[in-house]
């Protein structure tokens, strides 16, 4: 393999679009989802915000694990004959980074929320113009989660390994052709990839940092 | 406004109001200890906070119309404009050049517009917010703790503004604040809570001046020693 060549570029391509693809299917279920629960009051919410905090932090592999018995000939959506697809991937990214966007816009909600929801009562805010002066109002946490697991989706391989099963032009992704090259001893390859995943990464940030510069810059009057 | 029966129970507190009317177009004070219940009733009255029981007659006003000043302000993350244009902004009412400077200069922020507004001082901060809820004419203004975290310039020109505003415009007002001397110069009507219920209300002279309860008494005469102090203590 070349250092750039057609190949790495196809899974470099790949790698993008999955992870922009599972993070944002990701911000739009988990950012209502912390919104609302931070709002309801059912029996059962201890629990769920207990298992939203485990799911925050589940090994990748399990989650690889369970969508591929799900997937897999006999599982119950076998059918669907979605193993080692891009689309599986997706999936189980999905269900890697929800609890995570979720996770920490509650946290952010439980903490402001209430505050501006009485402000906005205050002030005669209908309905509607209080949802949206929330979202407002979490805008910097809200994208500090979905930064957050969009950094989960670019690290992950476990899952991604399962599920996708590193096929070549088809699922091989950044990550795990990174183990791939070394399983076969092919270390310096590895390693240039790895370095542009971390170029990427760090693109990403400058992009946010970038993104948030007017806020920055409305912060520096503290 | 009219309550009746009014209850709203916390872990360790009750606040029972049997009957209380705010005489429309008058400012009103409200004062009492820390504890006593003065917040909990205006954040009911400003239905931020639900009732547990008991009847909240707006007589015609609707939530709109209504606003309330806390003790720590809400400002958004945004500039000091921004923040002080947001009421008319929901009303969909394009805010007049003049009034928005007069508000600013009364407050002393004229120069800072463009200023992140959480990043202001306490007393900044409480300063606009008062201007922010005057700017859009609501007919009855609820202000916790009016004045306690401003200089006495401000609290000067914040007494002078409501007064005239509540003469222009025929608003009603409900102040809570811990120095008498405010009360004085503001209110033609005083209401005493203790322990979550109305102890006495009645016109201001008679009051601060005549009181009958007893409670009423002593706590004037707390209040009354400790009246040189810059600031009244705020409530925890
Ligand atoms: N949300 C709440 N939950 C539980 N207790 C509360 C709550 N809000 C106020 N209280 C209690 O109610 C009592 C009255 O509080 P407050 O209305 O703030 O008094 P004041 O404004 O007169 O100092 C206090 O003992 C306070 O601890
Ligand atoms: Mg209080």
């Amino acid at each position: 393999m070349e250092l750039f060549d057609a190949e790495i570029l196809g899974i470099i391509g790949l790698t993008l679009r999955m992870t922009l693809l599972s993070t944002a299917i990701s911000a739009i279920i988990g950012i209502p989802l912390g919104l609302w629960l931070d709002r309801a009051n059912f029996a059962g919410k201890r629990l769920v915000v207990l298992i939203n905090r485990t799911l925050m932090a589940s090994p990748p592999v399990v989650v690889g694990l369970v969508v591929y018995l799900i997937f897999m000939r006999n599982g119950p959506l076998g059918f669907l004959r979605l193993l080692f697809t891009f689309e599986a991937m997706v999936i189980a990214q999905v269900l890697l980074i929800t609890p995570i966007i979720c996770g920490i816009v509650y946290v952010a909600a439980g903490r402001n929320a209430a505050r501006i929801r009485m402000f906005a009562v205050t002030m005669g805010a209908s309905k509607r113009q209080t949802r949206f002066l929330i979202i407002k109002e979490l805008s910097n946490e809200i994208f500090f989660a979905v930064i957050t697991g969009y950094g989960r989706a670019m690290s992950e391989v476990g899952a991604i390994m399962i599920v996708g099963g590193n096929i070549r032009y088809h699922t091989r992704t950044m990550t795990t052709t990174i183990s791939l090259l070394r399983n076969r001893g092919e270390i310096e390859q590895a390693v240039v990839l790895g370095v542009v995943l971390m170029l990427i990464a760090l693109t990403v940030q400058i992009i946010a940092d970038f993104l948030r510069k007017r806020e920055r810059r409305l912060d520096e009057n503290f | 406004m009219r309550i009746s029966n009014l209850q709203k129970n916390f872990d360790r507190f009750s606040l029972h109001i049997e009957r209380l009317q705010l005489p429309r177009g008058e400012i009103c004070g409200i004062i009492g200890a820390n504890g006593c219940g003065k917040t909990t009733l205006m954040k009911l009255m400003a239905g931020i906070l639900p009732p547990d029981t008991g009847q909240i007659d707006t007589e015609g006003l609707a939530p709109q119309d209504i606003t309330m000043v806390l003790r720590k302000p809400y400002l958004m993350h945004d500039t000091v404009i921004r923040n002080l244009t947001y009421p008319l902004k929901l009303r969909g009412i394009k805010p007049d050049v003049e009034l928005v400077e007069y508000y600013l200069e009364l407050a002393g922020l004229q120069d800072d517009r463009e200023i992140y507004a959480p990043g202001l001082s306490s007393g900044q901060q409480q300063k606009l917010a008062l201007i922010r809820a005057m700017i859009f004419s609501p007919k009855l203004v609820l202000i916790d703790e009016a004045f306690s975290n401003l200089d006495m310039e401000s609290t000067a020109a914040f007494e002078w503004l409501i007064l005239e505003r509540q003469r222009t415009e025929t608003a009603t007002y409900l102040i809570c604040a811990h120095q008498l001397s405010h009360i004085q110069r503001l209110c033609g009507y005083v209401f005493f809570m203790h322990d979550g219920r109305i102890e006495a209300e009645g016109p201001t002279d008679e009051m601060l001046l005549r009181p009958k309860s007893q409670r009423l008494q002593k706590y004037l005469q707390y209040a009354s020693l400790k009246e040189g102090a810059a600031d009244g203590i705020p409530d925890s």
